[in-house]
């Protein structure tokens, strides 16, 4: 089957199915037209809770939730920093799903999620990287060291950028999708080195403090705005990922409009 | 050592990350709406 | 199309599949450049030549913390720790806030002749266990736990106690 160097021809008419052969669900909620009709009435509603659960969870966090028995006021800057860092994993994690759909299936709609999803993740990781910086210097002694969990953030941190540059760098767009599918599914594999690197190996960095598995070694009045934060940092990524990736659907259906009008006119 | 600037350092790029992403990727929004009904209505 | 698809999805897992099992057999056998620390037991076990840069982490022993002010600037020594083995540590200039018998930390330097680490430089390694201070304070007077002899206990003892604690 042929890839769809220019979805255009495929926007300009949304309600047909962008791959009309198969009927299956995962293909007809693919299509960008349906999508948009989808999600547009959705963003308000999404952009409503992440601003108010992200202002609760981070006004909290900073006035209001108990100073730490050991690190006192500092301990603050986790709830920034660990909503950031956790968007910054789930983030390269759905980055990496939609390059194994547009690898698999080349759903046009994976590539156009991929391409959004790098600058909104990218953003995270920063503030992971910066406000740990913050937190390290006052508590460790040191802004940055080289351990593991520092270094393999700092590894997503570059295996976003490179994704970024990476999807925009060809003329071929389908190009640049392919290529840079490739890179996120490579770089997946850093996903549980930073997860197990507290466990795997000595580091400064302290262990998970939050655990799926047992129990979390924190007291349940800092959990509470631990959670209200992420859960805002959480649907902020979403709301962000899902307006950027409408306005990237428009933005394609006006420039497939203006190519047909002037070749129209031609 | 005064921990204040590393936690109001900390919260400030936090936030001003946020805001910024919101605001930019309103103006996105704003304008591809605007553009494509711009161009669907010649 | 069908079958070009099912041969790009398995393609693609066996390529995961290797990468994954080569990233795992690099890690393991670069382990032991990954690890930021050695503990006392396994610098002991190495015996590091005098004069060669390592870091050495572990606990800072209970009652060996011991500072010598002169020319105002602060000479301490103390030995760290993994509970078997222990290695005295000097280190001149201002430690970290959070220096404190029984913390974790993680000492820049070398051995010295003498068999004493000489630290250029002392990082305080702190824990991943967070609880309000009136909750630490109840759990001491409970006599349940003494932040010197190592972390607090499993948080299901004190998750529930009744503690009015403040703030939130």
């Amino acid at each position: 089957m042929t890839y769809y160097s220019d979805m255009s021809e495929k926007i300009l008419s949304p309600d047909a199915p962008v791959l009309g052969r198969t009927g299956s669900w995962l293909h007809r909620f693919a299509n960008p037209g349906r999508f948009l009709r989808l999600a547009q009435p959705a963003l308000p509603w999404l952009a409503a809770f992440s601003i108010v659960l992200t202002v609760v969870g981070i006004v909290w966090g900073y006035a209001f939730a108990p100073a730490d028995w050991e690190q006192g006021d500092a301990a603050r800057i986790m709830y920034v920093h660990v909503p950031a860092a956790w968007v910054a994993m789930a983030g390269y994690a759905a980055l990496a799903v939609c390059s194994f759909f547009s690898i698999v299936w080349r759903h046009p709609l994976a590539d156009l999620a991929a391409e959004e999803i790098g600058p909104v993740g990218a953003g995270f990781t920063f503030v992971c990287l910066v406000s740990g910086a913050l937190w390290g210097k006052p508590m460790w002694g040191a802004y940055w060291v080289w351990d593991a969990r520092l270094t393999s953030v700092l590894v997503l941190f570059f295996l976003y950028l490179g994704h970024i540059a990476l999807i925009r760098a060809f003329d071929n767009r389908s190009h640049g999708y392919r290529a840079a599918a490739i890179l996120a599914l490579v770089g997946a594999v850093n996903l549980p080195i930073i997860v197990f690197s507290v466990q795997w190996w000595n580091t400064l960095h302290q262990g998970n403090t939050i655990s799926v598995t047992g129990g979390s070694k924190i007291y349940i009045t800092m959990l509470y705005p631990l959670l209200i934060a992420s859960l805002g940092f959480y649907m902020s990524f979403l709301t962000l990922v899902t307006a950027r990736l409408c306005a990237a659907i428009m933005e394609r259906k006006t420039r497939a409009l203006l190519l047909a009008a002037a070749e129209r006119e031609a | 050592m005064n921990l204040t600037p590393f936690i109001d350092g900390s919260y400030g790029i936090t936030v001003l990350f946020l805001i910024g992403i919101f605001v930019l990727t309103l103006n996105r929004y704003r304008s591809a709406i605007k553009r494509l009904a711009a161009v669907e209505k010649r | 199309m069908r079958t070009s698809k099912k041969r790009r999805l398995y393609l693609l897992l066996g390529c995961g599949l290797a990468l994954s099992a080569a990233t795992g057999l690099s890690l393991m056998a670069f382990s032991s450049t990954l690890t930021y620390f050695l503990g006392p037991r396994e610098v002991l076990a190495k015996n590091p030549a005098p004069g060669m840069d390592f870091r050495l982490g572990g606990i800072v022993q209970v009652g060996t913390v011991n500072t010598v002010i002169t020319n105002n600037t602060p000479t301490t020594h103390f030995r760290v720790t993994d509970g078997r083995a222990s290695i005295p540590v000097t280190f001149t200039g201002v430690l970290p806030d959070l220096f404190r018998e029984g913390q974790g930390v993680v000492a820049i330097g070398a051995m010295s002749p003498d068999g004493s680490f000489a630290a250029s430089e002392v990082l305080a390694k702190h824990g991943s266990t967070y609880m309000p201070k009136d909750v630490e304070q109840s759990l001491k007077e409970a006599g349940k736990w003494d932040p010197k002899f190592g972390p607090p206990p499993d948080a299901s003892t004190w998750n529930t106690m009744n503690v009015k604690a403040s703030g939130s």
